[in-house]
Order: structure tokens, then C-alpha cells, then sequence
């Protein structure tokens, strides 16, 4: 195994889900698809970590950090999907439409 | 770690932040407004420490993170807008009287990452000072929970956040791949060996994506009028004022100090979308039927005109953008404040509510219009004096002369919509004739920011004396 199968690896997730991002109707599946992107940039962290810079341990402690942001940041997710969802009904983002302009 | 202690003053604000949160729970509704009190008392008491370390030029480096006058000034400019934000949230009438604690907690911490954002010279201590901003203020913005405009602002500000958090992180991995760091203090030696790795220059790119999505650079800017639309108003003074100034300060140190843009081949990027973002901006201001929109679409314009001084990145560019960041401060500030004031009496914030209003309150109208005319950039007001040397600096690089015409040319459309506004409350008429009242702590913010923004713009000299003095970066 080489260096460049991990980050082939990585740039497929980022773009699957950078794909799923646009694409996506559901507002939860819009989330799945941004922490796919954020795995991406781990497993980016860790193999760089090994392949290039084996004496060091900035990018698991990196890998580590963003494994937290995430979690944070999807919590507050789905609480705001909660929110709008007693205010809408409707999981579906076409429906979110009351600003614009 | 012995170099601590200069954080004190963000390790202060987040443990107030964290007893307000605690004495929230115990504080009896009827006298929730407690809560703002001290909120605004520790965040001006942090001021104060922020501002003796500066006077008593207190400033180091730490293992992640550095404090320099530029640091120290953004610091001041973020404490003044929370201690001005939770002044106006006091009376504001969406905030249940239970929640006061959670809310003035956030707005802490959201300072709080934006204190650590400035002083940043480590890739994951930035992204986790970002993350610190953005989730405070993704749960701010949704704070109304039976509005469903501000669930859906909070939702799509999220949507746009999240996307823009991860292609910032890809971007830091690709980074730390070709550099084999994410400190940018052992970095620095190493600019030439990295010049043409495609994989650092990729990721600074994404980086960027980040940067552009909190200051709300076009592309980037989608999100900023549907949250500032929904959040509640002095949460939309914060955003467009805090957040943007703490995240232009980042990007300053970043991109034109530690790895100055030029030195990556990408000024014309930067340049091409600061043209973008104030033209954007201002030609879609135009056609708003709501004050808060328009004021949204104003201010990516305005960060637009900040980002010319980026794109020049000399000392002169410095020096104008940190003026045009604390003349911005005061007077964005008071116009949502205003804006805040005339909703808070006719119940919407649709243009058709500032008919007439110099019959109702003629001192407010003439603040409002004072306002107005600094954010175009009229003599004698302080907009006028920090536009003048935001452009003159692209004058001075003569590369970057039509980004100052482009410049000029924006201000001169943005005229028109925000004198929209100058000739309803002067030349309309209204059914309702009751005058509008302003609350004490409304007053005076409204107060304090109108005598700085004429202050500031009729002794240019004094403030750009002290500018000038915080203009250094560390590295």
C-alpha cells in the first residue's frame, strides 16, 4: 500500500460528498455527506502522518481534533433540523423558502 | 506554556461565559435582564484588560498562537461589538426571559473564538477558534425557535457553514501534507520550498473558501442575507459586524503577513473576487424591499471594499483596512441599532416603515442618515475618510488602480439605495404619526456610535495615529 491509494481514496469521499452536498434534497442527507467530506480530510491527516512524516504525531492528534468539531457541530445540526421542523414540516430544503431576495 | 498568561483575558471571558450559563439556571425570570448585565460587564472588563496589556505592550508569542498590536487592536474591535450587541439584545423582544443566560453565554464564547481567531498562527488552533464562532452562531441565529425565519436562516447558514468548515479542513490536510505542519511560526523559512507544490497551493486555496465564507466574499456570500434576515437583530449586527472583522483580521495576518498571497501566485484571485463581492454585493442591495437584506447585501459590499486593502497587503493596506474595520464597527452597528429601534415600533423592517419617520422622530432620522452616508462614504463622516484610504492605498500599488475605480464606482451606485432610505423618512408620508421611542441602553448605543462615527471622521489624523501603532503583525 502506498501513499497515493489513501489519498485517491480521500479525494473520492471529499467529492462524493462535496456531489451529495449539491445534490441532495433531504436536509439529514446533506449532513451525511459533509461529514463524509470532513472524513475525508482524516484520512488525509493519518496517511500523510505515516507515508511522509513517520517520526511525528501532529496528524492523528489532527485527525483527533477534527473527529470532535465534527461530533460539535452535528449535534447543533440536527438540533436546528428539529427546530425547522416544528416550524415546517418538511425535511426537504426546496421547502425552505420563506427568505429571499 | 509559560506564555499563558497573555491569554487571560479570553480564559476570563469563557469562565464568565460559562457562570452566566450557570447563574442563568438560577435566576428568576422577572430578573433575567440581570444576566445581560453582567454579560456586558465582563465582556467590558475584558476590554479593559485587553486594552492596559496593549498600553503596557504586554505581547509575546506562544506555542500556537501569537499577541501583537494587530491582534490586540481586532480584540478591541470584538469586545466593543459584543459589549454594543448585548446592549441592544437587552430590551430586544424575541429572547424568552429563560433563555437569557444560554444566550448571553453563547454570545460570549462566540467573542471568545473570535479573541483566539486573532491571535492565530496554528492551522488547527484557527479552525477550532472558527468552529468556536460558527457554532455559537449557528445556534444564535436560531434563537427565535418559533420564528420560523430564523430556523430557516439558522438552517441555511449551517448548510452553507459546514459545507465551507470541511473544504477549509481537506485544504488544512493537503497543507499539512506538503509542508509536514500546521504551525505557521516554523513555517515561515519555508515559503520558496513550496512555491509551486501543487498540494499547498491547493490548499491555501481551500483555505481561503473558509475565510471568504465568514467574511461573506462572493462566491461565498449566499448565506449571509437569509441569516441575517432571520437572526434576531442584534445577533445580525454581530454577525455582520464581529464575525466578519475578526475573520478579516485572521485572513490579514494570514494572507498578507505569514504567507503573503503574492508570494503564492494567487493576488489576482483575491483581487477578482473582492471586484466580485462589492459589485455583488451593491447591484443586488439595489433591488431589497427589507432593511435588514438590504443592510446584509451592504455589507458584503463593505467587505468587498476591505478585501482591496488585502489584495495590496503593504503597509499602507494594513493600516486602511484596520481603520475601515473600526469605522465599519461603529457604523454598521448603529444603523441595525436604528433599524433595531423602528422595527421594535412598527413591527417589520420592510423599507415602507421609515416613511415619514422625521415626522415621528427627527433624531433618530438624522442619526439614521448619518449612518447611511459614512457606509457610502460621504464627507465629513468616517466611512468617507476609510474609503478614501482604502483606495488611495490601491492607488499607491498602481497594479491595483482599477480595483480603486471599480471602488469608486460601487460607492457611487450604493448611493442610491442608501439615500432610498434618507428620502422615505423624509419625504413620505405615514398613517401613523405616534413618535418612536428608543429605549436607555438603545440610546446609547445609538449615541455612542453617531459621536464616533462623526468623531472619527472629522479627526482622521488621531485615530490613524493610533492605527498606525497596531499595524505590526508578529511573525
Amino acid at each position: 500500500m502506498t501513499l497515493s491509494y489513501y489519498l485517491a481514496l480521500s479525494g473520492l469521499l471529499f467529492t462524493i460528498g462535496l456531489f451529495g452536498v449539491l445534490t441532495r434534497r433531504n436536509v439529514i442527507g446533506i449532513l451525511m455527506s459533509i461529514e463524509l467530506m470532513l472524513n475525508a480530510a482524516n484520512i488525509n491527516f493519518v496517511a500523510f502522518n505515516r507515508f511522509l512524516y513517520p517520526g511525528q504525531y501532529a496528524g492523528q492528534l489532527n485527525a483527533i481534533f477534527i473527529i470532535t468539531l465534527a461530533a460539535a457541530e452535528v449535534v447543533v445540526g440536527l438540533a436546528l433540523v428539529m427546530a425547522i421542523y416544528k416550524n415546517i414540516k418538511s425535511v426537504y430544503v426546496e421547502d425552505y423558502n420563506i427568505l429571499k431576495g | 506554556m509559560s506564555n499563558l498568561i497573555l491569554l487571560n483575558p479570553e480564559i476570563i471571558l469563557a469562565c464568565a461565559g460559562l457562570l452566566i450559563l450557570l447563574a442563568g439556571a438560577f435566576i428568576g425570570e422577572s430578573r433575567a435582564k440581570l444576566l445581560f448585565h453582567l454579560g456586558t460587564i465582563s465582556a467590558a472588563a475584558v476590554l479593559g484588560m485587553v486594552v492596559t496589556q496593549a498600553v503596557m505592550a504586554a505581547y509575546g508569542n506562544g506555542t500556537m498562537w501569537v499577541l501583537d498590536p494587530a491582534a490586540q487592536l481586532f480584540k478591541f474591535i470584538i469586545l466593543l461589538a459584543t459589549v454594543f450587541t448585548l446592549l441592544l439584545s437587552v430590551n430586544y423582544h424575541a429572547i424568552q426571559p429563560r433563555h437569557v443566560g444560554t444566550y448571553t453565554a453563547l454570545v460570549l464564547w462566540a467573542s471568545c473564538g473570535m479573541m483566539f481567531l486573532s491571535g492565530a498562527m496554528d492551522l488547527i488552533y484557527l479552525l477550532i477558534s472558527l468552529e468556536l464562532i460558527s457554532i455559537s452562531c449557528f445556534i444564535l441565529t436560531g434563537f427565535e425557535q418559533k420564528n420560523p425565519r430564523s430556523a430557516e436562516g439558522a438552517i441555511k447558514y449551517f448548510l452553507m457553514g459546514g459545507l465551507s468548515t470541511a473544504v477549509t479542513i481537506y485544504g488544512i490536510s493537503l497543507f499539512y501534507g506538503a509542508t509536514g505542519t500546521t504551525n505557521l511560526f516554523n513555517y515561515v523559512s519555508s515559503v520558496d520550498l513550496h512555491f509551486n507544490d501543487p498540494a499547498y497551493i491547493m490548499g491555501m486555496l481551500f483555505i481561503l473558501v473558509g475565510f471568504g465564507f465568514k467574511i461573506s466574499m462572493v462566491p461565498f456570500h449566499f448565506w449571509a442575507p437569509d441569516a441575517y434576515e432571520g437572526a434576531p437583530t442584534p445577533i445580525t449586527a454581530y454577525l455582520s459586524v464581529a464575525s466578519k472583522l475578526a475573520a478579516l483580521g485572521a485572513m490579514m495576518r494570514i494572507f498578507a503577513s505569514v504567507i503573503p498571497h503574492y508570494a503564492i501566485s494567487s493576488t489576482l484571485v483575491i483581487a477578482v473576487l473582492a471586484a466580485l463581492t462589492m459589485t455583488v454585493g451593491n447591484l443586488t442591495a439595489l433591488f431589497q424591499t427589507n432593511v435588514k437584506r438590504l443592510l446584509a447585501y451592504s455589507s458584503i459590499a463593505q467587505a468587498g471594499y476591505m478585501l482591496i486593502g488585502l489584495v495590496v497587503a503593504d503597509p499602507i493596506g494594513r493600516e486602511s483596512v484596520f481603520f475601515y474595520a473600526l469605522a465599519y464597527l461603529v457604523t454598521n452597528m448603529g444603523a441595525f441599532a436604528v433599524a433595531m429601534v423602528v422595527a421594535g415600533k412598527t413591527g417589520s423592517y420592510e423599507l415602507d416603515a421609515y416613511d415619514g419617520l422625521a415626522r415621528r422622530s427627527l433624531g433618530l432620522s438624522i442619526v439614521m442618515v448619518m449612518f447611511l452616508l459614512s457606509l457610502a462614504g460621504i464627507p465629513p463622516l468616517v466611512g468617507f475618510v476609510g474609503k478614501f484610504y482604502l483606495f488611495a492605498s490601491a492607488v499607491n500599488s498602481h497594479t491595483y488602480l482599477w480595483l480603486a475605480v471599480l471602488g469608486v464606482v460601487n460607492s457611487v451606485v450604493s448611493v442610491y439605495y442608501y439615500m432610498n432610505i434618507a428620502r422615505r423618512m423624509f419625504f413620505s408620508e405615514s398613517k401613523d404619526v405616534s413618535a418612536v421611542e428608543t429605549d436607555i441602553y438603545t440610546a446609547g448605543v445609538i449615541f455612542v456610535t453617531s459621536a464616533a462615527t462623526l468623531l472619527m471622521g472629522l479627526l482622521p489624523e488621531t485615530f490613524m495615529r493610533i492605527v498606525k501603532g497596531c499595524v505590526s503583525f508578529h511573525s
